[in-house]
């Protein structure tokens, strides 16, 4: 049976560990082990949880400056058909 | 001839077409005016158009990132070499201060709402401009890291980095507006 003490030094050890993968984790770019051993820390450790909780709100908050649509984006996709369809001579 | 023209119209329509709109939101990104990012888009079509019949098929997207970070570095070095200055060092001086100088209370939890969104606008904004092409790369046009160092010519890990200290910058400001913990804080 594992002492109070040395669990919570674990326990520490482990944040310093996944702290800084929170971020990867949060955009899905982590290796699958590194993946597991960070869900597995979160399943018990609240300043951890809440670190990403913090970075997932505001990559929610930032993705809400998806740009406005445009008439460029029309544009250029009938310049991209255009091409597709006759070649670049056609055009210049 | 006709049949290679048609092979490479086939391919640039698959593989090109779809990915129009990310481009040219990338290219937004990249550049200061809207007309300049639909130039660089049009140009990065025309090369892709050129260059397709030597293209793989593989990771489309990587592959037309490429193009428009070449027809970007061409652009640029008509103009001025500013590409390459090194913005890392900027962020390590600015310790916070300005508009959010007043201390509130630390909360034990995140406070989200309107509030927050505005705070993340603003350090958003007071970021250095590498740092936030790379949070805007990622987290408003969707790249992935790999795709994002591919179009900034950088590598991964600098990708992730000025990503990270980029959004750990907000996540201070955050917490300077007593929206969020202080990182550390609030124990378990
Ligand atoms: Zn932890």
């Amino acid at each position: 049976m594992m002492g109070r003490r040395l669990r919570q030094m674990r326990d520490m050890r482990e944040c310093l560990h996944v702290g800084p993968q929170l971020q990867s984790y949060l955009d899905g770019e982590c290796d699958p082990a590194t993946v597991r051993r960070v869900a597995a820390h979160l399943e018990y450790c609240r300043k951890c949880g809440l670190e990403l909780a913090a970075y997932r709100e505001i990559k929610r908050a930032l993705a809400t400056h998806e740009q406005p649509a445009d008439d460029a984006v029309a544009r250029l996709r009938a310049f991209g058909e255009h091409l597709a369809g006759a070649g670049p001579e056609a055009e210049l | 001839m006709a049949s290679l023209d048609a092979s490479r119209q086939a391919a640039f329509a698959k593989f090109v077409l779809p990915e129009v709109e990310v481009l040219y939101r990338v290219a937004l990104s990249m550049t200061a005016q809207p007309a300049d990012a639909e130039d660089l888009v049009q140009d990065t079509l025309l090369r892709a158009y050129r260059a397709i019949d030597r293209f793989d098929g593989a990771h489309p997207r990587a592959w037309l990132l490429t193009i428009l970070r070449n027809a970007e570095v061409n652009r640029h070095r008509r103009r001025r070499p500013d590409l390459l200055d090194d913005p890392d060092v900027h962020l390590e001086h600015d310790t916070g201060g300005g508009p959010f100088d007043m201390v509130p209370p630390t909360p034990e939890e995140l406070v989200v709402g309107r509030e927050f969104d505005e705070v993340v606008d603003a350090a958003f904004g007071a970021l250095p401009v590498k740092h936030r092409q790379v949070v805007r790369l990622i987290d408003i046009d969707g790249l992935t890291y790999a795709e994002a160092a591919v179009l900034l010519g950088v590598p991964e890990g600098t990708v992730m980095s000025r990503l990270h200290r980029a959004r750990k910058r907000i996540r201070d400001r955050l917490a300077a507006a007593g929206l969020a913990p202080k990182q550390g804080g609030g124990g378990r």
